[in-house]
């Protein structure tokens, strides 16, 4: 992740819930256990179609990284059917757009499109989850295009070569360790075979969601997802296991020195608890971070940027949704440079000081309102709800929680959020890290 | 709490072919564009002003960038500090944008928090303080973020890029600034900049959401009406643009490629017929020429893209790439040979008939939220394109024949007009 990327993050917030009666979303299951979920707003005359796969790159083999991101770009290579690229042409000649996304917890692929074309899109969606055809010189021409963008994204980016590594440590004996889109040299060995059999495994209705969201009423969806993708077979689902990683005993630091690197940056990963463990103490760590680390008007930002000027930046935010282990990311761009852990000694004892004292309660009271405030920007769209509730659901939580999730803000007081971040200002469970020259 | 409202979406929709908004014009003479959309509690607004980065003092780079991040950093009434908690504490959220000819606002706020929320915006519209404190905050952030910039391969590519296809070198300058340059911009050139750039007459504005005509027109006029009368557009005109190709070493496994040559103006009778031709080349994402031929049958790249960058009296097209040091070569090869095939035999029968359903297609997606209906209530008008645009539109790409496609193709993209800039670790 670039680091303007990461402060734009900061300042957007990464997980916004949905208010009470801001969305309804209508649940039903199909035979061979696709899971369909329809959110209907009728704004405009535009559907949004989302097939989500409850596996990433979390499923993949020791040995395979980047196959479950391989696999997705495959993905547009085209059936029997619809041969080569027509699906894509198809969504182009009509107005839409596409893509698709590759997580360690989900895969998803999106459209979104004039409503009256609904039917042709399912079909076609629909027809890739079976009857894919793959050539050997289609997988050696796509590896190239996936080294190019893991070359983009990693290779040529130092930083995002510091998060790749301080990740790998903060999750020694877990996937989130593994790169989603593969270790170069795992990345290069993958063969035709391992496409083949990854696609087979996984490539099951009751392995998926289809969310469809915007101009589209209930007993629509039910008919065409019924006659689309209601003849695919059942297949056998990986059950897939979470393994634990060890508790820290020693600390950790990485340091990336790089000749091109003109600015210290340094960035500190917490590994805590998700959403998944507990709704309402996710939520009090979120909002205890935002009140302490988010945006330029945080408590830290306050006191290191503003007052004391040791930093020309300084923030961190809560990534929550996932099956495995949530994880905390601060950072801080220092104003002259310091090391690394003068840097970590720095910001611990601005978060003593804050927690001793105690976060004040008008502070609490603008966060939380600001929370209910952002769920009602997220549901300005139709591709973003569907999005939030794809994500969260493959991240381990129900719908109904979904529904239910202001409610449980409402409950949460200033107690439960000095809780969250006593216990997380104690958490061994870190790396510190540095990019440098 | 007592804000929460149960939304009806049920009961408003959008018929793109017969989109309707108001033309308003207020007490104080402003001029808007409106859409009541009740089917969110929101309200969107998107203007801008003319002006621009162009006007930044010799030796002064990023004086208008400077100005705008300033503005949600304290006014007449607030601290830097209480101004960002009050926007949080209304829902509300305000940003600005330096861009070269102009700078853009958009401004959002829940619906039953109007009337806090445009006192905000207010606030930093006519009273930004541009405090010396926060001054040095905001320039310290911005020296960082060129720091940063420095080791990210893309950027300095296309630094160079614009200081080496720009020969008129006004147009070479970092919208940012440079660390340098900062160092030399005063608290009164701060104050300049605003007076230059915050002006009625030269206001454009879109606002769409839950909000009546009377409460529109009301907020619109309490936010800007009070501002002089003393814009001035800025006009652009690329009259000197270079070719060939240029290249710069640094130490990186990959090289980025960023090339362009001189475009059509928003406003230019052929603009659409040349969008046409650009989404067959290379603007149409997964179906554009370049895409197939670099990266789906080649592999070279992951992605590849050329866009029209339209000003209001002059424009570019720009493209870019990444690949591996070695298949640089390759590639441009590739590009230019692209830039021939459409210029000497234009687009298919089929290419055209595509492009332009998809043109006709695509355009109800920006009906999908406030703030991008807000935006397109405040381009079309920027670009002078008609209040009968939306009712033509369709015409208007019907109307478009293919032989004036590759007639525009052909005087278009003549490839010994590209400039290159790659940066990357080369051999040659």
């Amino acid at each position: 992740m670039k680091l303007a990327l990461l402060i734009s993050i900061c300042i957007l917030i990464p997980f916004k819930i949905l208010t009470k009666k801001n969305f309804e979303p209508h649940e039903f299951e199909l035979n061979n256990g696709l899971k369909v979920i329809v959110l209907e707003n009728k704004r405009a005359p535009v559907i949004a179609q989302m097939l989500w796969y409850d596996f990433g790159s979390g499923v993949e083999e020791k040995g395979k990284s980047g196959l479950a991101h391989f696999m997705e770009h495959l993905m547009f290579k085209g059936t029997r059917k619809f041969p080569e690229n027509t699906y894509s042409n198809f969504i182009s000649r009509i107005g839409g757009t596409e893509n698709a996304f590759t997580s360690y917890d989900y895969t998803a692929y999106y459209q979104v499109f004039p409503k009256s074309q609904i039917k042709k899109i399912m079909e076609m969606e629909a027809d890739r989850m079976t009857n894919l055809i793959l050539t050997k010189k289609n997988v050696e021409i796509e590896k190239k295009v996936i080294l190019e963008e893991r070359f983009q994204r990693i290779e040529s980016d130092p930083s995002s070569q510091l998060d790749e590594s301080m990740k790998s440590i903060l999750f020694p004996n877990h996937y989130y360790g593994r790169p989603i889109i593969g270790w170069k040299h795992e990345i290069e060995q993958l063969s035709y075979e391992d496409v083949i059999k990854f696609y087979k495994e996984n490539y099951i209705p009751n392995n998926a969601t289809l969310i469809l969201s915007g101009d589209i009423d209930l007993p629509t969806a039910k008919v065409y997802a019924k006659r689309f993708f209601g003849r695919i077979k059942k297949g056998d689902k990986n059950k897939q296991i979470q393994t634990i990683n060890p508790d820290f005993k020693s600390s950790v630091f990485v340091e990336l020195f790089h000749p091109t690197v003109k600015q210290q940056i340094w960035k500190k990963l917490y590994r805590v608890n998700s959403y998944k463990s507990s709704i309402k103490k996710g939520i009090a760590l979120d909002i205890g971070l935002k009140i302490l680390a988010s945006g330029s008007a945080s408590l830290l930002y306050e006191k290191l940027v503003n007052e004391e000027k040791k930093f020309s930046a300084i923030g961190g935010y809560f990534q929550g949704l996932a099956k495995g282990s949530g994880f905390v990311y601060f950072y801080a761009i220092p104003a002259n440079n310091i090391g690394l852990k003068k840097i970590d000694e720095i910001i611990n004892v601005e978060i003593s000081r804050i927690l001793k004292k105690g976060i004040d309660i008008k502070r609490f009271e603008i966060e939380k309102k600001k929370y209910l405030f952002d769920s009602i920007y997220e549901m300005d769209g139709i591709l973003n709800p569907a999005q939030i509730i794809g994500e969260s659901i493959h991240s381990g939580l129900k719908v109904n929680e979904l529904i239910r999730w202001n409610e449980i803000l409402e409950d949460i007081s200033i107690q439960d959020i000095e809780k969250e971040l006593n216990k997380f200002h104690k958490n061994k469970n870190y790396v510190l890290g540095v990019l440098d020259s | 709490m007592k804000f929460f409202v149960t939304i009806f979406f049920i009961f408003f929709s959008f018929n793109t072919e017969a989109f309707e908004f108001k033309e308003i014009t207020t007490k104080e003479g402003i001029k808007f564009w409106f859409v009541e959309d009740k089917s969110i509690p929101l309200v969107s607004l998107s203007f801008s002003l003319n002006g621009g980065a162009v006007n930044d003092k010799k030796n002064k780079d990023g004086t208008t960038n400077l100005m705008v991040s300033l503005l949600d950093e304290g006014t007449e009434n607030f601290s830097s500090l209480d101004y960002k908690l009050a926007l949080k504490d209304c829902g509300a959220k305000i940003y600005f944008s330096a861009d070269r000819e102009k700078i853009d606002g958009t401004f959002r706020v829940v619906s039953n928090q109007l009337q806090k929320g445009f006192w905000l915006l207010q606030e930093a519209v006519n009273f930004p303080k541009f405090d010396q404190n926060e001054m040095t905050k905001v320039k310290n952030q911005i020296e960082a973020s060129i720091k940063i910039d420095q080791s990210d391969v893309s950027t300095i590519a296309s630094d160079m890029f614009n200081k080496h296809f720009f020969l008129d070198k006004s147009f070479s300058r970092k919208i940012k600034g440079t660390i340098k340059s900062l160092k030399n911009i005063s608290r009164k050139d701060i104050f300049e900049s605003y007076k230059l750039n915050f002006n009625k007459n030269g206001l454009t504005i879109g606002i769409a959401g839950d909000i009546d005509e009377q409460n529109a027109k009301k907020y619109i006029d309490y936010v800007f009406g009070d501002l002089p009368e003393n814009a001035k557009e800025s006009k652009i005109n690329f009259s000197k643009l270079n070719k060939g190709e240029k290249k710069h070493n640094i130490e990186t496994p990959q090289a980025t490629v960023i090339f362009g040559q001189k475009g059509l103006s928003r406003t230019d009778e052929n603009y659409f017929a040349a969008r046409i031709a650009n989404y067959v080349l290379g603007g149409g994402s997964f179906q554009s020429r370049l895409y197939k031929e670099v990266r789906e049958k080649r592999g070279l790249v992951y992605s590849i893209s050329t866009y029209l960058l339209p000003y209001k009296n002059d424009g570019l097209i720009l493209g870019a790439f990444q690949t591996r040091n070695e298949t640089v070569r390759e590639t441009i090869e590739q590009v230019k040979e692209q830039w021939d095939k459409i210029l000497n035999k234009g687009i298919t029968k089929k290419e055209f008939s595509e492009a332009k359903t998809y043109y006709k297609g695509s355009f109800s997606r920006n009906f999908t939220n406030t703030l991008s209906i807000a935006n397109l209530l405040k381009i079309v008008q920027y670009y002078d394109l008609g209040n009968d645009y939306f009712k033509n539109r369709e015409r208007i790409i019907n109307n478009i024949k293919l032989k004036q496609v590759n007639n525009v193709a052909s005087n278009f993209f003549k490839s010994d007009e590209l400039f290159f800039v790659v940066v990357g670790k080369l051999k040659e």
